[in-house]
C-alpha cells in the first residue's frame, strides 16, 4: 500500500507554523544564558564568581516560565539584576509568541483537517475485516450504512459535507464506522479510505453529482480489480461509460429502480411485503397483502418515473389519466393529459370519483401529501400509492396511512444492500419477476407461502454459503464421495427427523442459478447457496456445516465413533460374522 | 444410546473418582494414601487419554489436552514416590507424601474440567 500523504502533511504544517517561534525562543534563551555566564557575580565570601551554563538555564527555567520559584543562591550584583530584568521580559514575550502560534496552529482548519485525515488513515490501516466504502452520506447513503452495519459489515464513509460526517459520528452503529470529510474525486482520498486494500470488498458511489460518481467508479475499477463497484447514475451518457468498466460495476439508477419496483408492486403486491420482510423492517410480516384494484388510475407527476408506471399500468389493461404541471413538449398532446397542479379542480377533471387508484409521485413531499388528502376527500375508497422523498417526513407519512408508501432512496439503498450482502438475491427476484415464473400463476405467491410456512415470524436472516470457501466440514465429507442433498444439511441437529426453519432460496452451481431448488438437490463443491431462515436456524446451520461429526450424523443417522480405539473396535465388530 | 459415549463417560468419570479417592485424607500422612490406588488412577487416566485420541472436533482437542495434563501430573507423582523410596533412600517421610498428594490434586482439577466439559457437550447436543 502507498504511504498516506496526510501524515507527512501534519508534520509539514507544524514545522511551517512553529519554525519562527522556535527560532525566536532559542535565540532569546541563548542570549540570556550567555549573558548570565559572562556577568560576574559575588560568592558568599565576596569573591567574584561566574555562573555555569547549567545554573543560567536553571535560573531561566523558573523565571521565564513565570513560575516564580525563588531559590536565591546568593545576593545578585546590580549588573546581574539588570540582566535579570532584560532576560525575564524577553523570555516571557518569546514564550507568549510561541504559545500564540501553537493556538493559531490548532485552530487552523487545514491543520485540523490533516489531523482528522491522519487519524482516519490509521483507523483504515488497522482494519483487518472486510469493509465497504460509501461515498456520499445522503438519504440513500445513511440507510445503506444502517443496513450494512446491521449485517455486521464495517463501513467507511467519505463525504464532502462536514455536517454529514458530524451526524455520522453522532450515530450509534453495531460495527465501527469511520467517516472522512473529503472530496471523493481526489484519488488520494479514496486511497486513504482504503480502496487499494485487499479486504475492501466494495465501493459505493452515491453522491449527488453524476460526474463525481463516474470518477469514483472509474478510479476504483481501474486501481483495484477485485473490488465491486456500485454506482448511482441517472444519466444515460454516463451509464454508457460505466457499462464499459466490466461486470464488477453495477449501475443503480434510483428512478428506474423505484419505477420498476413500483410496477412490480402494482402487478403483485406480495413482492413488497417480501422485500420489507427480507430487509428486516420492524413489523413487516409475510401475510400483509393488499391488491391494487383494476380500473382507472390517476398519475400525479409525470417525469421519467411516471412514464414507467404509466406503461406498466396500460400494459395490464388499466386506463390512466396524468396530471402534471410542467409536461415536456412531446407529452403535452398525450391522451388523458391534464396540465396543471393536482388540486381538487384538476382531480375532479380527471374523474376521481370513478377512479380506482391514484399515484402521488411528485418530487415534493408537500404536494404528495396534499394530493393524498384531497383524493381521500373526493373519493374515500380510492387506492392510495404515495411517494415519500425525504426520510425525515416519516412520521407525517405514517400518519397519512396510504395503502402504499414508498421512498425512492430506501428502494435504492435496499437494492444495493441486497447486492452487497446477498448477491444471489438478484437472480431470485429476477426469476420471480421473469415471464416464465409469472406465467405459472402464483409463482411468487408460492415462494412467499413457502417462506411464511418454513421461516415465518419477523426479521429473518439471509446467509450465503460458499461451499468453496467456508464450511470446512462440508468439504471434507464431500471429498469422501458422500452425496449431500439440501435436505440433509437442513435437518435439525437436535432431532434428525425435523427440519430447521430455513429455506434455500437460490443454488448457484457453475454460474447457473436455480431459484427455489427442490430439497433433493445435491450440493456440489463450489456451489453458492442463499439461505433465508430464522437467526437461530441460520446459526445452527453454520455450526452443522463446520462440525464434521454432526454433519455425518445428520446425513447417515448414525453417530460415528470419534476416537481411534473406538473406530478400530467398530470395524472389528462389523467384520465379525453375525451369529445366527 | 451410543456405546462410545458409555465407554468414554465411564473411563473419564472413573479417573475422576479414583483420583479423588487417592487425594482425600491428611496431606502428609502415608497411611491415608494407598499406592495401589495411585497405580489404578494412572492406568485409568492413560486409557481415557487413549480413547480421546482421534477426535477432530474442537471439544475433543480440549478434552485431550486436559487428559494429558492429568497424566503428566500423576506420572510426576509416581516418579517422586519411586525416587523417595528406592533411589535417594529418604523414605516415605511426610514431606514427600505432601508433594505426591499435591501433584495428584492438580490432576484432580484437570479431571474435574474433563467431566464438566463432557457434561456440557452432552447437554448441548440435546438428542
Amino acid at each position: 500500500m502507498r504511504k498516506s500523504p496526510s501524515s507527512s502533511r501534519v508534520t509539514y504544517i507544524i514545522l511551517r507554523y512553529m519554525r519562527r517561534p522556535i527560532i525566536v525562543l532559542i535565540t532569546v534563551y541563548a542570549a540570556s544564558m550567555l549573558g548570565w555566564t559572562l556577568i560576574p557575580g559575588l560568592d558568599a565570601q565576596g569573591n567574584p564568581a561566574y555562573m555555569s551554563f547549567f545554573h543560567a538555564f536553571y535560573f531561566l527555567a523558573y523565571t521565564v516560565t513565570t513560575t516564580g520559584f525563588g531559590e536565591l543562591p546568593q545576593i545578585y550584583t546590580e549588573a546581574q539584576r539588570m540582566w535579570g530584568i532584560v532576560s525575564l521580559y524577553a523570555g516571557v514575550i518569546a514564550w507568549f509568541y510561541a504559545l500564540g502560534s501553537i493556538i493559531r496552529l490548532v485552530q487552523n482548519p487545514e491543520f485540523q483537517q490533516s489531523v482528522a485525515e491522519r487519524r482516519f488513515a490509521k483507523v483504515v490501516a488497522r482494519l483487518r475485516e472486510p469493509f465497504c466504502i460509501i461515498c456520499g452520506f445522503g438519504n440513500t447513503g445513511a440507510l445503506l450504512t444502517r443496513g450494512l452495519t446491521d449485517e455486521g459489515l464495517t463501513v467507511i464513509v467519505v463525504d464532502r459535507n462536514p455536517e454529514r460526517i458530524k451526524t455520522l459520528l453522532l450515530r450509534d452503529y453495531r460495527t465501527p464506522v469511520a467517516g472522512l470529510c473529503a472530496d471523493a474525486r481526489l484519488t488520494e482520498h479514496m486511497i486513504e479510505a482504503g480502496m487499494l486494500k485487499p479486504n475492501c470488498k466494495s465501493v459505493v458511489a452515491l453522491t449527488q453529482d453524476e460526474e463525481v460518481n463516474l470518477k469514483i467508479a472509474v478510479t476504483a475499477s481501474l486501481l483495484n480489480r477485485d473490488v465491486s463497484v456500485m454506482v448511482q447514475s441517472t444519466s444515460e451518457t454516463y451509464e454508457e461509460t460505466l457499462a464499459t468498466l466490466g461486470d464488477k460495476v453495477h449501475i443503480i439508477d434510483p428512478f428506474q429502480t423505484y419505477a420498476k419496483y413500483l410496477t412490480a408492486v402494482i402487478e403483485n403486491p406480495a413482492i413488497h411485503s417480501l422485500n420489507q420482510w427480507l430487509a428486516g423492517t420492524p413489523g413487516a410480516t409475510l401475510d400483509q397483502r393488499t391488491y391494487p384494484p383494476k380500473g382507472l388510475w390517476i398519475l400525479c407527476g409525470f417525469g421519467r418515473m411516471g412514464h414507467w408506471i404509466r406503461d406498466s399500468l396500460e400494459s395490464q389493461g388499466d386506463a390512466t389519466v396524468v396530471i402534471e404541471p410542467n409536461p415536456s413538449a412531446s407529452d403535452e398532446s398525450l391522451d388523458g393529459m391534464i396540465v396543471g397542479r393536482a388540486g381538487q379542480e384538476n382531480l375532479l377533471k380527471a374523474d376521481i370519483e370513478h377512479a380506482v387508484g391514484i399515484v402521488a409521485g411528485t418530487p415534493s413531499d408537500t404536494d404528495n401529501l396534499s394530493i393524498l388528502l384531497n383524493a381521500r376527500i373526493l373519493n374515500p375508497n380510492i387506492f392510495l400509492l404515495v411517494r415519500q422523498n425525504r426520510f425525515r417526513n416519516l412520521e407525517v407519512f405514517e400518519a397519512a396511512q396510504a395503502d402504499f408508501t414508498m421512498m425512492p432512496s430506501l428502494v435504492s439503498a435496499r437494492r444495493i444492500l441486497f447486492l452487497l450482502v446477498a448477491p444471489l438475491l438478484k437472480s431470485f427476484f429476477e426469476t420471480l419477476h421473469g415471464p416464465e415464473f409469472l406465467a405459472r400463476d402464483g409463482g411468487l405467491n408460492a415462494a412467499v407461502d413457502a417462506l411464511a410456512k418454513t421461516v415465518g415470524g419477523a426479521q429473518p436472516r439471509l446467509w450465503t454459503l460458499d461451499t468453496g470457501a467456508d464450511a470446512g466440514a462440508l468439504r471434507r465429507v464431500m471429498r469422501d464421495g458422500t452425496a449431500i442433498s439440501l435436505d440433509d444439511i437442513l435437518r435439525d441437529p437436535e432431532n434428525r427427523d425435523r427440519r430447521l426453519a430455513c429455506l434455500p432460496l437460490v443454488v448457484e452451481s457453475g454460474g447457473d442459478p436455480v431459484v427455489m431448488p427442490a430439497s433433493t438437490t445435491t450440493v456440489r463443491l463450489g456451489d453458492r447457496i442463499l439461505f433465508c431462515g430464522t437467526p437461530r436456524a441460520v446459526r445452527l446451520l453454520e455450526a452443522t456445516l463446520n462440525n464434521e461429526y454432526t454433519l455425518r450424523y445428520l446425513i447417515s443417522g448414525v453417530e460415528a465413533p470419534r476416537g481411534y480405539v473406538m473406530q478400530w473396535l467398530t470395524r472389528k465388530m462389523a467384520a465379525r460374522p453375525v451369529r445366527a | 444410546m451410543n456405546l462410545e459415549r458409555v465407554i468414554f463417560g465411564f473411563f473419564i468419570v472413573l479417573a475422576l473418582t479414583l483420583n479423588f479417592g487417592f487425594v482425600i485424607g491428611e496431606i502428609d500422612n502415608p497411611d491415608h494414601h494407598s499406592t495401589l490406588e495411585l497405580f489404578f488412577v494412572i492406568i485409568v487416566n492413560l486409557v481415557a487419554t487413549g480413547l480421546k485420541l482421534g477426535d477432530r472436533s474442537q471439544i475433543g482437542a480440549v478434552l485431550l489436552a486436559t487428559s494429558l495434563v492429568a497424566d503428566l501430573q500423576l506420572i510426576a507423582a509416581a516418579i517422586t514416590w519411586a525416587i523417595a523410596v528406592h533411589v535417594s533412600e529418604v523414605g516415605m517421610v511426610p514431606n514427600v507424601m505432601a508433594t505426591i498428594v499435591s501433584l495428584s490434586s492438580g490432576a484432580l482439577v484437570a479431571n474435574i474440567i474433563s467431566v464438566t466439559m463432557l457434561t456440557g457437550e452432552t447437554l448441548m447436543m440435546r438428542r
